[in-house]
Protein backbone atom coordinates (compact mmCIF):
# COMPACT_ATOMS: atom_id res chain seq x y z
CA UNK A 1 0.00 0.00 0.00
CA UNK A 2 1.07 3.30 -0.76
CA UNK A 3 -1.01 6.90 0.07
CA UNK A 4 -0.96 10.59 -0.66
CA UNK A 5 -2.17 13.07 1.54
CA UNK A 6 -3.06 16.61 -0.25
CA UNK A 7 -5.55 19.41 1.08
CA UNK A 8 -8.09 21.41 -0.59
CA UNK A 9 -9.94 23.98 1.34
CA UNK A 10 -9.48 22.54 5.29
CA UNK A 11 -10.00 18.89 3.38
CA UNK A 12 -7.36 16.69 4.34
CA UNK A 13 -7.12 13.95 1.19
CA UNK A 14 -5.62 10.82 1.84
CA UNK A 15 -5.12 8.72 -1.73
CA UNK A 16 -4.56 5.08 -0.15
CA UNK A 17 -3.09 3.07 -3.67
CA UNK A 18 -2.74 -0.77 -3.64
CA UNK A 19 -4.03 -3.90 -1.50
CA UNK A 20 -4.88 -2.73 2.57
CA UNK A 21 -4.41 -5.81 4.40
CA UNK A 22 -3.79 -7.05 8.06
CA UNK A 23 -0.21 -6.64 7.25
CA UNK A 24 -0.58 -2.45 6.82
CA UNK A 25 -3.74 -1.34 8.48
CA UNK A 26 -1.25 -0.07 11.18
CA UNK A 27 0.60 1.59 8.63
CA UNK A 28 -2.98 3.28 7.31
CA UNK A 29 -3.82 4.36 11.25
CA UNK A 30 -0.80 5.96 11.37
CA UNK A 31 -1.65 8.33 8.36
CA UNK A 32 -5.74 8.86 9.02
CA UNK A 33 -6.19 8.96 12.79
CA UNK A 34 -3.59 12.22 13.28
CA UNK A 35 -5.97 14.26 10.89
CA UNK A 36 -9.08 12.94 12.40
CA UNK A 37 -7.70 13.96 16.04
CA UNK A 38 -6.67 17.27 14.35
CA UNK A 39 -10.39 17.22 13.90
CA UNK A 40 -9.80 17.63 10.40
CA UNK A 41 -12.30 16.60 7.89
CA UNK A 42 -10.81 13.87 6.08
CA UNK A 43 -11.52 11.97 2.38
CA UNK A 44 -10.34 8.77 1.73
CA UNK A 45 -10.09 8.25 -2.16
CA UNK A 46 -10.10 4.56 -2.51
CA UNK A 47 -10.17 4.51 -6.53
CA UNK A 48 -6.58 2.62 -6.59
CA UNK A 49 -7.56 0.21 -3.75
CA UNK A 50 -7.94 -2.85 -5.52
CA UNK A 51 -8.32 -5.07 -2.85
CA UNK A 52 -9.12 -5.05 0.98
CA UNK A 53 -9.84 -7.02 3.25
CA UNK A 54 -12.01 -6.92 6.98
CA UNK A 55 -8.89 -5.66 8.78
CA UNK A 56 -9.06 -2.59 6.17
CA UNK A 57 -13.14 -2.23 6.30
CA UNK A 58 -12.33 -2.27 10.62
CA UNK A 59 -10.04 0.82 9.95
CA UNK A 60 -12.73 2.36 8.08
CA UNK A 61 -14.95 1.79 10.94
CA UNK A 62 -12.47 2.91 13.38
CA UNK A 63 -11.76 6.30 11.33
CA UNK A 64 -15.17 6.57 10.69
CA UNK A 65 -16.14 6.81 14.97
CA UNK A 66 -13.20 8.62 15.92
CA UNK A 67 -14.27 11.21 13.18
CA UNK A 68 -17.79 11.10 14.49
CA UNK A 69 -16.42 11.32 18.19
CA UNK A 70 -14.76 14.28 17.36
CA UNK A 71 -16.87 15.99 15.63
CA UNK A 72 -15.79 15.44 12.34
CA UNK A 73 -16.18 13.06 9.77
CA UNK A 74 -14.56 11.04 7.04
CA UNK A 75 -15.95 10.55 4.01
CA UNK A 76 -15.20 7.98 1.07
CA UNK A 77 -14.66 9.08 -2.27
CA UNK A 78 -14.25 7.59 -5.50
CA UNK A 79 -14.51 3.62 -4.35
CA UNK A 80 -13.19 0.67 -6.73
CA UNK A 81 -15.84 -1.56 -7.65
CA UNK A 82 -13.67 -4.41 -5.52
CA UNK A 83 -13.79 -2.02 -2.17
CA UNK A 84 -17.50 -0.88 -2.50
CA UNK A 85 -18.34 -4.77 -2.89
CA UNK A 86 -16.24 -5.41 0.09
CA UNK A 87 -18.34 -2.05 2.02
CA UNK A 88 -21.57 -3.77 0.88
CA UNK A 89 -20.67 -7.00 2.01
CA UNK A 90 -20.13 -5.74 5.98
CA UNK A 91 -23.45 -4.01 5.30
CA UNK A 92 -21.93 -0.86 6.20
CA UNK A 93 -23.22 1.51 3.06
CA UNK A 94 -25.41 3.01 5.25
CA UNK A 95 -23.26 3.37 8.14
CA UNK A 96 -19.62 4.55 6.42
CA UNK A 97 -20.30 8.16 4.50
CA UNK A 98 -20.13 7.48 0.88
CA UNK A 99 -19.52 10.54 -0.81
CA UNK B 1 -12.61 -22.78 -25.79
CA UNK B 2 -9.31 -21.99 -23.81
CA UNK B 3 -7.98 -25.58 -23.69
CA UNK B 4 -5.51 -24.35 -20.95
CA UNK B 5 -8.85 -23.52 -18.76
CA UNK B 6 -9.54 -26.76 -16.80
CA UNK B 7 -12.43 -28.02 -14.19
CA UNK B 8 -10.50 -30.07 -12.01
CA UNK B 9 -7.38 -28.85 -9.69
CA UNK B 10 -5.66 -30.00 -7.02
CA UNK B 11 -2.98 -27.18 -5.53
CA UNK B 12 -1.28 -26.66 -2.39
CA UNK B 13 1.15 -24.28 -1.37
CA UNK B 14 2.87 -23.78 2.63
CA UNK B 15 2.91 -20.17 4.10
CA UNK B 16 4.53 -18.75 6.87
CA UNK B 17 2.21 -17.77 9.54
CA UNK B 18 2.65 -14.22 9.64
CA UNK B 19 0.44 -11.21 8.14
CA UNK B 20 3.36 -10.88 5.29
CA UNK B 21 2.28 -14.10 4.01
CA UNK B 22 -1.20 -13.30 3.14
CA UNK B 23 -0.50 -11.07 -0.28
CA UNK B 24 1.69 -14.05 -1.29
CA UNK B 25 -1.76 -16.52 0.08
CA UNK B 26 -4.02 -13.87 -2.27
CA UNK B 27 -1.23 -14.33 -5.03
CA UNK B 28 -1.31 -18.35 -5.08
CA UNK B 29 -5.27 -18.49 -4.90
CA UNK B 30 -4.94 -15.65 -7.61
CA UNK B 31 -3.01 -18.01 -9.90
CA UNK B 32 -5.08 -21.27 -9.01
CA UNK B 33 -8.48 -19.89 -10.31
CA UNK B 34 -6.75 -18.48 -12.99
CA UNK B 35 -6.55 -22.03 -14.16
CA UNK B 36 -10.48 -22.57 -14.42
CA UNK B 37 -13.21 -21.34 -15.42
CA UNK B 38 -15.29 -19.40 -12.96
CA UNK B 39 -16.68 -15.83 -13.17
CA UNK B 40 -14.17 -12.74 -11.49
CA UNK B 41 -16.20 -11.51 -9.46
CA UNK B 42 -16.52 -15.05 -7.43
CA UNK B 43 -12.95 -15.70 -8.48
CA UNK B 44 -12.47 -12.65 -6.40
CA UNK B 45 -15.28 -13.60 -3.05
CA UNK B 46 -13.21 -16.49 -3.04
CA UNK B 47 -9.75 -15.46 -3.00
CA UNK B 48 -11.12 -12.96 -0.16
CA UNK B 49 -12.36 -15.82 2.19
CA UNK B 50 -9.05 -18.19 1.55
CA UNK B 51 -6.98 -14.59 2.45
CA UNK B 52 -9.42 -14.11 5.69
CA UNK B 53 -8.85 -17.54 6.73
CA UNK B 54 -5.66 -17.31 6.53
CA UNK B 55 -5.91 -14.62 8.43
CA UNK B 56 -7.71 -16.25 10.84
CA UNK B 57 -5.00 -18.28 12.10
CA UNK B 58 -2.15 -15.70 12.05
CA UNK B 59 -4.47 -13.71 14.08
CA UNK B 60 -6.40 -16.63 16.58
CA UNK B 61 -4.47 -19.87 16.04
CA UNK B 62 -1.00 -18.15 16.54
CA UNK B 63 -2.29 -14.75 18.22
CA UNK B 64 0.02 -12.48 16.00
CA UNK B 65 2.78 -14.34 17.94
CA UNK B 66 5.87 -14.27 15.27
CA UNK B 67 7.04 -17.65 14.16
CA UNK B 68 8.72 -19.73 11.65
CA UNK B 69 5.68 -22.36 11.54
CA UNK B 70 3.84 -22.71 8.05
CA UNK B 71 0.69 -23.26 7.54
CA UNK B 72 -0.58 -24.84 4.08
CA UNK B 73 -3.41 -23.99 2.11
CA UNK B 74 -4.87 -26.47 -0.37
CA UNK B 75 -7.36 -25.88 -3.17
CA UNK B 76 -8.91 -28.44 -5.17
CA UNK B 77 -11.73 -28.26 -7.47
CA UNK B 78 -13.36 -31.67 -8.22
CA UNK B 79 -16.72 -31.78 -10.91
CA UNK B 80 -18.01 -28.20 -9.38
CA UNK B 81 -17.01 -29.11 -5.63
CA UNK B 82 -14.68 -26.83 -4.26
CA UNK B 83 -12.84 -27.55 -1.43
CA UNK B 84 -10.13 -25.10 0.45
CA UNK B 85 -8.40 -26.76 3.29
CA UNK B 86 -6.04 -24.69 5.73
CA UNK B 87 -3.83 -26.60 8.25
CA UNK B 88 -2.00 -24.95 10.51
CA UNK B 89 0.62 -26.32 13.84
CA UNK B 90 -0.92 -23.14 16.21
CA UNK B 91 -3.72 -23.47 19.05
CA UNK B 92 -6.31 -25.69 18.88
CA UNK B 93 -9.29 -24.11 17.40
CA UNK B 94 -12.30 -24.37 19.66
CA UNK B 95 -15.33 -24.85 17.17
CA UNK B 96 -17.93 -23.71 19.66
CA UNK B 97 -15.43 -20.24 20.09
CA UNK B 98 -15.92 -19.37 16.10
CA UNK B 99 -18.23 -16.99 15.52
CA UNK B 100 -18.61 -13.42 13.65
CA UNK B 101 -20.16 -10.45 15.65
CA UNK B 102 -23.62 -9.35 14.88
CA UNK B 103 -23.72 -7.70 12.06
CA UNK B 104 -25.98 -4.85 12.97
CA UNK B 105 -22.94 -4.36 15.69
CA UNK B 106 -21.03 -1.51 14.28
CA UNK B 107 -17.44 -2.35 15.58
CA UNK B 108 -13.67 -2.81 13.95
CA UNK B 109 -12.84 -6.52 14.05
CA UNK B 110 -15.03 -9.33 13.84
CA UNK B 111 -15.98 -9.47 10.12
CA UNK B 112 -13.66 -12.24 8.69
CA UNK B 113 -15.37 -15.23 9.67
CA UNK B 114 -18.48 -13.18 8.40
CA UNK B 115 -17.28 -12.68 4.94
CA UNK B 116 -16.32 -16.75 4.57
CA UNK B 117 -19.71 -17.56 5.80
CA UNK B 118 -21.23 -15.11 3.59
CA UNK B 119 -19.10 -16.82 0.67
CA UNK B 120 -19.13 -20.21 1.19
CA UNK B 121 -21.54 -23.02 1.70
CA UNK B 122 -19.60 -24.67 4.67
CA UNK B 123 -17.01 -23.91 7.25
CA UNK B 124 -15.65 -27.20 8.96
CA UNK B 125 -12.91 -27.08 11.40
CA UNK B 126 -11.74 -30.65 12.19
CA UNK B 127 -8.88 -31.71 14.41
CA UNK B 128 -5.41 -32.04 12.07
CA UNK B 129 -3.81 -35.20 11.30
CA UNK B 130 0.02 -35.19 12.31
CA UNK B 131 1.66 -32.71 11.81
CA UNK B 132 -1.05 -31.03 12.00
CA UNK B 133 -2.80 -29.41 14.95
CA UNK B 134 -6.11 -27.40 13.14
CA UNK B 135 -7.58 -28.33 9.98
CA UNK B 136 -10.10 -26.11 8.13
CA UNK B 137 -12.07 -26.78 5.73
CA UNK B 138 -14.19 -24.30 3.21
CA UNK B 139 -16.52 -25.61 0.65
CA UNK B 140 -18.73 -24.91 -2.71
CA UNK B 141 -20.64 -26.22 -4.50
CA UNK B 142 -19.60 -24.51 -8.12
CA UNK B 143 -22.39 -23.83 -10.66
CA UNK B 144 -20.85 -23.59 -14.21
Amino acid sequence: MSYKVTEENNVSIVHLDGEIDMDVTEKAKEVIMPLIEAKKEVHLNLKDVQYMDSSGISVLIESHQKATELGTKVVLKDISKSVLKVIMMAKLEQILNLG
Amino acid sequence: MNSSVENNISEKKDFVVSSSSLKDVRSFSREVFSKVNLNQDLKDELVLAIAEAAQNIVKHAYQNQETDDKMEIKISLDNGELEIGFFDKGRPVDNSNVRHRKIDDVKPGGLGTFFIKQIMDAVVFKEGEKPWINHLILTKKINY
